[in-house]
């Protein structure tokens, strides 16, 4: 019997679902709640977003939250009753996410 | 020998009970975090783009429809953070010796850690 | 029995029959029995069986929660109907179905051929490359060792953490709580050594890789096995081990 390759996109899922665990909150408040109310100041901003730790927080972010999604989104469908469609879908999430995280990279570049 | 009825499925499963409701909302919180996510890289688009671009997004953000958004995404990112870490010691259990660590003293410890890291975010943003 | 209903309170159970080769599809049927406070279902199943109608069929053995027979769906979640009091259903009607995601042989028995199979699949006994010989004396093990899997040996084999599985509802490949768990008993037994026989089909696409933690298995264990965590932590093993087989791939698994 084939050794299963999920593995591979487990462990980004889990990754994914602990640094959204420990991270999301604070980042909604910031960037949904703190920033339209006018408590975050741009030069601040300015300085995370083009610092070379704050470019690769923003990428890891992206990256890893994007990968949570698809597979947790792949098997939603699966388990809604569209496991026949099974391949298609996990291609679909996956690359959707590769997408998404090659965007993130050419945003968190700047 | 005559047939047994054969096993059924049913595709609104998730809807049957609350155990299964609230599995599927925990699974679509992945879901609005993508899209907080996406949200997010537009506002670091806007900030490279100069204060003009971020002062646009800003007077975006404070629309009634993002706000509602960004009410509905933190709902589901803190459901998401209570189920992962309620899920944590049941996939990483800790044992001293024969007796295991109480799973509650290591779900208390990851709000401990939620509770710093958010403390931390909003330090770093501002002061 | 003392028991001799009489204008007393009663109870009304709905229950699902089925005979095969009459009838096309279950449908439910209502039956009172007088209401008892100590009374489990199954009480009420015997009851109406040695009193009311002779051709209602279920298993059960024990009446104790020993030996996994008489698990069915109580108004919907998967119980062991000796340990379902009345008492906890009023007013009712109370609805007994057989176990969901089983096909149903009779009335509220199913057809356990699938759960038998895979169950023998992940051989849940001890697998040793040679026998010690007696003169060795007993194959010893600390506490510790022992806390290491005692929790999934308490697995009576009854079905109820599949019935409370959509994955399994979906995917009849899918091995299942129990099984996985009794995978995880062996492999983390210190006198097994059949773990890398076990990991070939436990870490297949058919093994752990479909469940998606709905915890539901856990919930209605009557027997605190945890299925669910065991399934999450040979997630964990496999990913490691899969994480080291690229490392070291001519290793040991």
């Amino acid at each position: 019997m084939r050794r299963s390759s999920e593995p591979l996109f487990w462990s980004l899922f889990s990754a994914g679902g602990m640094l959204t665990a420990l991270l999301m909150p604070a980042l909604i408040l910031v960037t949904g709640f703190l920033a339209p109310a006018e408590w975050v100041e741009y030069e601040r901003l300015e300085a995370l977003v083009t610092n070379p730790l704050g470019r690769l927080v923003i990428f890891a972010v992206a990256f890893l939250t994007f990968f949570h999604w698809a597979h947790r989104f792949r098997h939603v469908l699966v388990e809604m009753g569209l496991r026949r469609f099974g391949l298609p879908i996990a291609v679909v999430c996956y690359v959707a996410a590769l997408a998404g995280s090659a965007w993130a990279g050419v945003v968190a570049l700047g | 020998m005559a047939a047994p009825y054969p096993r059924q499925r049913s595709n609104t499963w998730y809807l049957a009970n609350w155990p299964y409701r609230l599995f599927m909302l925990r699974e679509l919180s992945a879901v609005f975090l993508a899209l907080y996510t996406v949200l997010l890289l537009l506002l670091v688009t806007k900030v490279h783009a100069g204060p003009a671009a971020f002062a646009g997004y800003v007077h975006t953000l404070q629309s009634p429809l993002l706000i509602a958004v960004h009410v509905v995404v933190m709902a589901f990112a803190l459901l998401h953070s209570v189920t992962w870490f309620q899920a944590v010691p049941k996939g990483l259990p800790i044992r001293r010796g024969e007796e295991p660590v109480p799973p509650q003293l290591v779900i208390g410890a990851n709000y401990v850690l939620l509770l710093a890291v958010t403390v931390i975010v909003v330090v770093i943003v501002r002061v | 029995m003392t028991n001799i209903p009489t204008a007393e309170q009663t109870v009304t159970l709905e229950i699902a029959r089925y005979r095969p080769g009459v009838d096309q599809r279950p449908t439910l049927q209502r039956y009172d029995v007088p209401y008892r406070e100590e009374w489990v279902v199954l009480d009420a199943l015997n009851y109406l069986k040695d009193r009311v109608d002779g051709s209602l069929s279920y298993r059960w053995s024990c009446r104790m929660g020993i030996c996994g027979s008489c698990g069915m769906m109580v108004n919907g979640t998967a119980k062991l109907t000796c340990a379902a009091f009345l008492r906890d259903y009023l007013p009712g009607p109370i609805r007994i179905e057989p176990l969901s995601n089983f096909p149903v042989e009779r009335d509220l028995v199913i057809v356990l051929d699938d759960f038998m199979e895979k169950l023998t699949a992940i051989k849940p006994w001890i697998i040793r490359d040679a026998e010690q010989p007696i003169e060795q004396g007993e194959y010893r093990q600390t506490p510790a060792q022992l806390a290491d899997f005692k929790q999934y040996s308490m697995c009576i084999n009854c079905m109820l953490c599949y019935a409370a599985c959509p994955v399994y509802q979906h995917e009849e490949q899918f091995l299942g709580p129990a099984v996985l768990a009794l995978a995880q008993r062996y492999n983390h037994d210190s006198r097994d050594q059949g773990n890398a026989d076990r990991y070939e089909l436990i870490w297949s696409d058919e093994g752990i890789w479909d469940c998606t933690f709905v915890g539901e298995c856990s919930t209605v264990c009557p027997k605190h096995v945890d299925p669910a965590g065991a399934i999450q932590q040979a997630k964990v093993e496999s990913t490691i081990g899969w994480f080291r087989s690229f490392i070291a791939p001519f290793g040991r698994r």
